[in-house]
């Protein structure tokens, strides 16, 4: 018995994913909905949440390639022709493949979230003109007490055309959030169809590892 | 078992908490470094914006190298957890290299394997599906070419080997 557990392992997804990938996605997963869904955009919390989210994202990207085998980049290369091909055997119901990571069409989705994630962030430093959320704050709280120079250096950032150009920033910042709330629903859908078929909880490896502390 | 269970439940919240702390760690850094700058570009050469961009260095760096602490970390955990493994199922096959040395035969190593696992004749018969005389004689076959006359000594020739220097009494190791 125990063998059989060994050798699953090493043909399927980890038991338990590491802490880094854990953390980074859970914490970006709160970010994205409080972001999204709850906070005001332009608002300090939701600066102070875009940084931290910033910060997740580059540890997630450093660590896919310094981090644990099936944690980095080498093990899920984003491959359209696979994932299309993993798609066609889940929907047709024959068995799919065992992965050492992600199933290529996750790897593809995880690799969609980061460009849209790194999208919402670099437009959303370019809004705030790349102030940290200190200085945010206290821009805010320097017009609230009526000293309303940091308004106008904020119009000397847009500035002319630059009026145009910040519209369109904050079009895209506003279309890729959407995207990502869209992707995420995708990712939901896809944990639950690939769990049915592979016949294992996708889900607790990324908690705890639920199916360790239980046993068999 | 329980008391096995938690301790590798702590042995697992160990990298939980120093993950925990590189997180903290990256978002200070990138909160400084971003802080930094916004001075450099501000005030490149006043000794301010100097002072923060090489303490943010510092940080970055500090951040790298506690990550590839933890990777460290990560790698020792899994090889202890493979070499486990594979002293459980070294054992599995010491028996049953033991028993092609006996020369059984396919049905008495089954009958062999479930002795030790502490079956008795009954049980293994109703596993096998065949009748209880049949077993015992593949047991007393099993036994002869062991060359051990019961099951406890046929047990003991396999635990023997895994004893190794634990026979030395406990109190008189340094």
């Amino acid at each position: 018995m125990k063998t059989d557990m060994a050798s699953r392992a090493r043909t399927g997804p980890p038991d338990l994913w590491d802490p880094v990938v854990r953390i980074t996605h859970w914490g970006l997963a709160v970010i994205v909905i409080l972001n999204a869904l709850i906070t005001d955009g332009g608002s300090t919390l939701h600066v102070w949440l875009g940084w931290i989210g910033m910060a997740l994202l580059l540890l997630r990207l450093v660590w896919g390639l310094l981090g644990p085998v099936e944690a980095r980049f080498s093990a899920f290369p984003p491959g359209l022709r696979q994932a299309v091909s993993h798609l066609r055997a889940l929907a047709t119901g024959r068995r799919v493949g065992h992965y050492p990571s992600h199933n290529p069409a996750g790897a593809l989705m995880i690799y969609a979230f980061w460009a849209s994630l790194a999208v919402v962030t670099c437009t959303g430093l370019v809004l705030t003109g790349g102030a940290t959320p200190m200085q945010v704050a206290a821009d805010k709280a320097a017009v609230a007490s009526g000293d309303w120079s940091a308004l106008a250096r904020e119009e000397a950032d847009g500035g002319e055309d630059g009026g145009a150009f910040r519209k369109q920033v904050e079009e895209v910042h506003e279309l890729v959030a959407d995207l990502i709330l869209i992707l995420a629903v995708l990712h939901v859908a896809g944990v639950a169809v690939e769990s049915r078929a592979m016949r294992r909880n996708l889900v607790a490896p990324m908690l705890a590892g639920l199916r360790r502390s239980r046993g068999k | 078992m329980t008391a096995g269970a938690s301790r590798q439940a702590s042995r697992r919240r160990r990298p939980v908490a120093v993950a925990g702390f590189l997180v903290v760690q990256v978002v200070a850094a990138v909160f400084f470094v971003g802080d930094a700058v916004g001075d450099m570009i501000v005030d490149p050469t006043s000794s301010h914006s100097i002072f923060e961009s090489l303490i943010a260095a510092a940080l970055v760096l500090g951040v790298v190298f506690g990550g590839v602490e933890l990777r460290r970390t990560l790698e020792r955990m899994r090889t202890q957890e493979a070499a486990l493994a594979v002293a459980n199922g070294a054992l599995a096959e010491v028996i049953r290299a033991q028993f092609a040395d006996w020369g059984l035969t396919a049905a008495e190593e089954d009958v062999g394997f479930l002795a030790l696992k502490g079956l008795d004749a009954a049980e293994i018969a109703e596993i096998r599906g065949s009748a209880q005389g049949t077993v015992r004689a593949q047991l007393t076959k099993v036994y002869a070419k062991a060359g051990v006359s019961n099951r406890a000594q046929f047990a003991a020739f396999f635990v023997e080997d895994l004893l190794g220097e634990a026979l030395v009494p406990p109190d008189n190791r340094p």
